[in-house]
């Protein structure tokens, strides 16, 4: 039998953080969270001392220069998390203001530890840490130096059974070595600021002992606190054993809620697939993804719908409202600029599991990679590639659309290149006829199935897409301009 | 013991301060006005009243400097006298600069040549001007939170601290 240590993990009750720390936080230990002023840091550890503080297991929170405690208390207490009730009693804050301004780190040290030895904590923070040497190094005369101060610091709360957090802006060249030395975990957090928008990333730099999520996450900061969102993983191959969250995949194939469309998929939409539905304005894309939506609800398969440029006027949104209102469907409606793709990911797996939805739309690929922070516009096209394997994983039926600029001169699916994503691709495109504008689709894949190559004219009526019948005596559909042409052979590869 | 109703709120709308204790009865006055009474003693005269100030100003000061330092302490402190001294003009620090301590050692010096009915107004005016900056600062669950036991009559059920 085994006689190893075994490493208990606090869950840290920050939503979205124990995923990317491996499971949770190592107890008893040492931990940096380093960040820019503003970064989120202060939040953080609050939120961690909240939610991790017990009877059994209570914290101690030294504030040093930097930010003032009332100032601190003020602005924490605006997040749901900051209880008063626990002050004092499971939660006790203490100001090393007068013993840092003495100079010397030995006592500060001394300090730390008669308190910790009067509270026997089981987590201490103290922030900020760069604070209190920037204020302690020029007096370290006949006192110790900040890297022993921080050796001895962690040997003795280590010894007290203390998980510790360091909070520090970033650590300058010089004092960094030690801090990375010392520490058991590292968090960086940091707020970048490009063109018009802000983004918070969180990194683990290191985290002894435990597989952390590799790779920067974002976070966002709301009323509650402090969310991060875990950067989506690709489920792996079956070296490393079954993906998690993966749900086997159903047989069988839905159907699409336009008579007519389900022929031409070869029988309907292979459950699990992914579609694209790429189509100019005004061509119906949303009006087919909410049809597939509204034939979901009634084959009692829920459905959930990211939503990122509609109006509420419109007479799809009052379908999707109504669906959404008796609860048969789930709706992420944002507007916000400054996404990341790793957000809207973990909004919509949680509202896949809470809705039990087995069918999701995501309208549209150009509406979301507006609403994505620029900063994360460089990768959209790899990060699609990341949220669809995720989908996928999950075992739901995914409906994208994207808006497509008509051109006669090439034929293509999407603006960014993302059609091979997909599983399958339906395209909507104008072309005149009789001195009119008319609307054709056609199948473009159904990978692994057989299905139709018409190009089918259809027509948008108050109760959804009628799709018509092949324009067969035409050719140069796709060029835009058809010309009559000598009837073709059915057009059906079944 | 913080969540604990406060019945002793009826004298608070007779008090002379005007700035600190104008508008609805407010128990956390009415718990200070008390909590001054009851530090005094039987004792009525102007001494004993100002020793009453003194000790609670320093309990006030002993709970918070811990945790917000001294000089966060001592700025309130400054604060709250520059707050109470238009109402009691001979208190007389508006042009003084001292720390809290020193601050304190002028009010309690002013205290003691008034009367004892100016004296006590003067003295619930200081600390009622102390607690609401700090409610305005921090809250008034966080204030009550760290204030209450000073202010709570010691009656043994709520008396026990943190017994660890």
């Amino acid at each position: 039998m085994s006689q190893n240590v075994s490493i208990s993990l606090l869950a840290t009750g920050v939503p979205g953080l124990d995923a990317i720390l491996g499971g949770g936080l190592p107890e008893f230990s040492f931990n940096l969270i380093a960040g820019q002023p503003g970064s989120g840091k202060t939040t953080l550890a609050h939120q961690l001392m909240f939610a991790l503080a017990t009877r059994e297991r209570r914290a101690l929170f030294f504030t040093v220069l930097g930010e003032p405690p009332l100032k601190m208390l003020r602005y924490q207490q605006q997040f749901s998390f900051f209880d008063p009730g626990r002050i004092n009693d499971t939660i006790r804050f203490v100001n090393l203001a007068d013993a840092v301004t003495s100079g010397r780190l030995d006592e500060v040290l001394a300090r730390i530890l008669k308190e910790v030895e009067a509270f026997a904590p089981g987590l201490v923070f103290v922030d900020s840490f760069r604070s209190l040497l920037l204020e302690a190094s020029p007096h370290a005369k006949g006192g110790i130096t900040p890297q022993q101060f921080l050796q001895r610091l962690g040997i003795q709360l280590s010894s007290w059974q203390a998980t510790t957090f360091l909070i520090a802006e970033e650590p300058a060249a010089g004092d960094s070595q030690a801090i990375f030395t010392v520490a058991d975990g590292l968090l960086s957090l940091n707020q970048s600021v490009y063109r018009n928008s802000m983004v918070r990333k969180i990194q683990v730099l290191k985290l002894r002992g435990q597989a952390t999520s590799p790779g920067i996450h974002t976070f966002r900061i709301t009323g509650s606190g402090i969310e991060v969102f875990p950067s989506a993983i690709v489920p792996g191959d079956t070296e490393a054993g079954p993906a998690t969250a993966t749900a086997p995949r159903r047989d069988g194939r839905l159907a699409m809620g336009i008579p007519g469309l389900d022929a031409m998929l070869g029988g309907g939409l292979p459950s699990g697939y992914s579609l694209l539905v790429a189509g100019p304005s005004g061509s119906g894309k949303t009006i087919l993804a909410t049809a597939f939506l509204a034939e979901g609800v009634r084959l009692g398969e829920p459905g959930v719908i990211v939503a990122f440029e509609q109006t509420p006027s419109q007479s799809w949104t009052r379908t999707i409202d109504d669906l959404v209102r008796s609860g048969k469907i789930g709706l992420i409606n944002t507007r916000l600029l400054d996404l990341s793709i790793d957000e809207i990911v973990q909004r919509l797996v949680d509202l896949i599991h809470r809705m039990k939805a087995t069918r999701v739309v995501i309208d549209s690929l150009s509406g979301f990679e507006l609403a994505v922070a620029p900063t994360f516009r460089e990768d959209f096209r790899e990060s699609l590639f990341r949220m669809v394997s995720v989908l996928s994983g999950l075992g739901v039926t995914v409906l994208m659309t994207s808006e497509l600029e008509d051109r006669y001169t090439d034929l293509r699916f999407s603006p960014n290149g993302s059609a091979f994503l997909t599983d399958a691709i339906i395209v909507q495109r104008y072309v005149e006829l009789g001195s009119r504008l008319n609307r054709v689709l056609a199948v473009v894949k159904v990978r692994g199935s057989d299905h139709s190559n018409e190009i089918r004219q259809y027509e948008i009526t108050r109760e959804g897409i009628v799709i018509g019948a092949p324009l067969s005596e035409y050719a140069g559909l796709l060029g835009g301009k058809p010309t009559l042409a000598a009837p073709l052979e059915s057009g059906r590869r079944r | 013991m913080d969540g604990e109703p406060r019945t002793d709120a009826n004298d608070v709308g007779t008090e002379p301060a005007p700035m600190p204790l104008q508008g609805k009865p407010n128990p956390r006055h009415a718990a200070i006005r008390s909590a001054l009474e009851q530090r005094r003693g039987h004792d009525a005269g102007t001494s004993a009243i100002a020793e009453a100030a003194m000790a609670l100003s320093r309990e006030v000061t002993d709970r918070l400097t811990p945790m917000i330092g001294s000089r966060g302490v001592d700025a309130i402190i400054s604060r709250s006298l520059q707050l109470t001294t238009p109402a009691f003009p001979w208190l007389g620090l508006a042009g003084e600069h001292l720390d809290g301590v020193g601050s304190l050692a002028s009010f309690k010096a002013r205290l003691e040549a008034r009367d004892p009915m100016a004296a006590t107004e003067a003295s619930v005016a200081l600390l009622v001007a102390f607690t609401d900056m700090l409610v305005t600062m921090i809250g008034a669950s966080l204030t009550d939170r760290l204030l209450d036991p000073i202010w709570a009559p010691p009656a043994p059920a709520s008396a026990k601290e943190n017994a660890s």
